[in-house]
């Protein structure tokens, strides 16, 4: 839309003062990426001497160190492993949910809506001491399945809630022509009303791949061997090593912010949409 | 259905698990904990850290859900006055906020170091020696720093949310109130405020929430010290079941913070509920 090319504001003048500000706040907001970025690259003894001047030498050593010894290269795939499956998992199953929750009569569909979307009252924490004894009794502890399904269902209330409020927006045209013509349920939910639905999928997604690799407590309490390690969990215990050596730590930061700011770069508008309709829709 | 067995198993019946765990007192390895009843409630009362912790979650909730609205509010303004960089101050904006809190916490913690860290370095390039401190490991300053820090995180959501919410606002109305001779500040607060209300409230009950929620940055940055002083309901929680063994107390901690929330959480949801019925705007 062309019409978001002129300046709104508070008349019809811009505001020729914001860009100071603005260009200001800036450069608050990005300084810590730059500092990151600035002490990950430099060499180890610049690192000693002087460690957070900003591009002060260059050398990739803290990298390296950070890969290898610091094992942030299994860090990586760990991650992957971890963010990978939930992220799936969630948008099938929140895409089906969200599908009956809006369109299919059943019996007890609003209780069964409010008992998904307690997920979203209820802070993590409340429930986070009793599932380690239940992961434990079901031998889920430690185990790629067990984290995997956890990090899904701490996604699933949004993702129904969401998926629910772009299903329940479709015009029931299209679906009772469907039926006319001879569609069975599952063909009208596949071939017709998924593909007009995939721009929700596609930001709840990026959004559900974001909250499932930055996770932090999720792999910390239920990977207590440290096997299938992420970056999150990595970086914090990594940081409270004996040996706080600043220049691999912060390599290991770049190293698990990189594919963050990456992604969102490059799906910057998927991403901010996402969370848009997530806080206005419903 | 699969996404009721998922939520089921690791939402719902954890959480009843946590309600049983509140009435017992269990120490992770007892089969039959001992009933107690109301002993961990009445405890809680009396604990004077509880209080403290408490205390600390008030000031967050307080200044945590002002400050990024103030600000994201404003910066919004600035953003939908000017013609140019939209695009850029977005980007650079909402990039702390897909960060993962561990990273964050990390390199503000770089930024907050005493002798070499970049905050003490500006305060005495500019003469403020005095104001110079070790932010993190001084109880009086440890909260604020971290809170500085969870807003320098967030507001950019904010901000976000209500640049989207902007593109509604009636411009016809904005040019009466031009024509009428009202200030800006008074345009924000007659035309474009009540119009946006409903979005508003979203975001207020977003930023509430999460403040009960805290967790992450403070378990990176201090993990509640030094000595109590950043301690919040969230890590305390933590710290007693996992610290201590004292699974029962910290779970007890952790239903009454959620309990504490979800008014919050259903008034605020209602009052914004009747103002979109009312027809506000988006």
């Amino acid at each position: 839309m062309s019409r978001q090319r002129r300046a709104a504001g508070l008349g019809r003048k811009p505001i020729t003062w914001a860009h100071p500000i603005l260009i200001a706040m800036s450069m608050l907001t990005l300084f810590p990426l730059v500092l990151t970025v600035s002490t990950a690259l430099k060499t180890p003894q610049d690192v000693r001497v002087n460690p957070f001047g900003l591009f002060s030498s260059f050398s990739t050593d803290n990298l390296v160190t950070a890969w290898t010894v610091g094992r942030f290269g299994d860090y990586v795939a760990n991650s992957f492993l971890l963010s990978v499956p939930s992220t799936l998992l969630v948008i099938v199953l929140s895409t089906m949910g969200g599908y009956a929750f809006a369109r299919l009569p059943f019996r007890g569909r609003t209780t069964l809506f409010y008992l998904v979307v307690l997920g979203l009252l209820v802070p993590f924490f409340a429930y986070m001491i009793p599932l380690y004894f239940q992961l434990r009794s079901m031998q889920l502890l430690n185990s790629l399945i067990g984290v995997n399904l956890v990090l899904a269902s701490t996604g699933l209330s949004f993702g129904t809630f969401f998926m629910r409020a772009f299903f329940a927006e479709l015009p029931g045209e299209i679906e009772q022509a469907a039926r006319v013509d001879g569609a069975t349920e599952l063909q009208i939910f596949l071939r017709v009303m998924l593909p007009l639905v995939t721009s929700g999928i596609g930001a709840l997604a990026v959004f559900t791949f974001l909250q499932n690799w930055n996770n932090f407590l999720v792999p910390l309490l239920y990977i207590p061997s440290g096997e299938y390690r992420p970056l999150t969990t990595g970086l914090y215990l990594f940081m409270g090593g004996r040996t706080v050596d600043i220049g691999p730590l912060a390599a290991g930061t770049l190293i698990t912010i990189l594919p963050v700011v990456v992604l969102f770069i490059a799906l910057q508008r998927q991403v901010t949409q996402g969370f848009l309709s997530g806080a206005v829709k419903g | 259905m699969p996404l009721l067995l998922v939520v089921g198993i690791f939402l719902l019946f954890p959480l009843a698990n946590a309600v049983y765990f509140a009435f017992v007192d269990f120490d992770g390895l007892d089969p039959a904990p001992p009933w107690v009843g109301l002993g961990n409630f009445t405890e809680l009362a009396q604990d004077r850290a509880v209080w403290a912790a408490f205390r600390n979650n008030v000031v967050w909730i307080i200044i945590g859900t002002v400050a990024p609205l103030a600000i994201g509010l404003w910066l919004a303004l600035l953003v939908w006055g000017v013609e140019r960089g939209g695009i850029f101050y977005r980007l650079a904006f909402f990039i702390p906020y897909v960060l993962p809190q561990v990273a964050v916490g990390i390199v503000w913690g770089w930024i907050y170091e005493p002798s070499r860290g970049w905050l003490n370095r500006v305060l005495n390039a500019v003469g403020l020696d005095g104001l110079a401190t070790g932010w993190l490991g001084n109880p009086n300053t440890a909260l604020y720093a971290v809170l500085f820090t969870a807003i320098w995180a967030t507001f950019g959501f904010v901000f976000v949310i209500f640049l989207a919410a902007l593109r509604n606002v009636d411009m016809e109305l904005i040019d009466a109130a031009l024509l009428d001779g009202a200030n800006a500040f008074a345009r924000v607060r007659y035309i474009i405020l009540p119009q946006i209300m409903p979005v508003f409230i979203a975001v207020t009950t977003i930023t509430l929430i999460g403040g009960f929620a805290v967790f992450d940055i403070v378990f990176v940055m201090t993990g509640g010290g030094p000595a109590g002083a950043s301690e919040v309901l969230g890590t305390y929680a933590y710290s007693s079941a996992f610290g201590l063994n004292r699974i029962s107390y910290g779970t007890t901690l952790a239903l009454v913070i959620t309990v504490m929330s979800i008014p919050f959480a259903v008034g605020l949801n209602r009052l914004q509920r009747r103002l979109s019925l009312e027809g506000g705007g988006a």
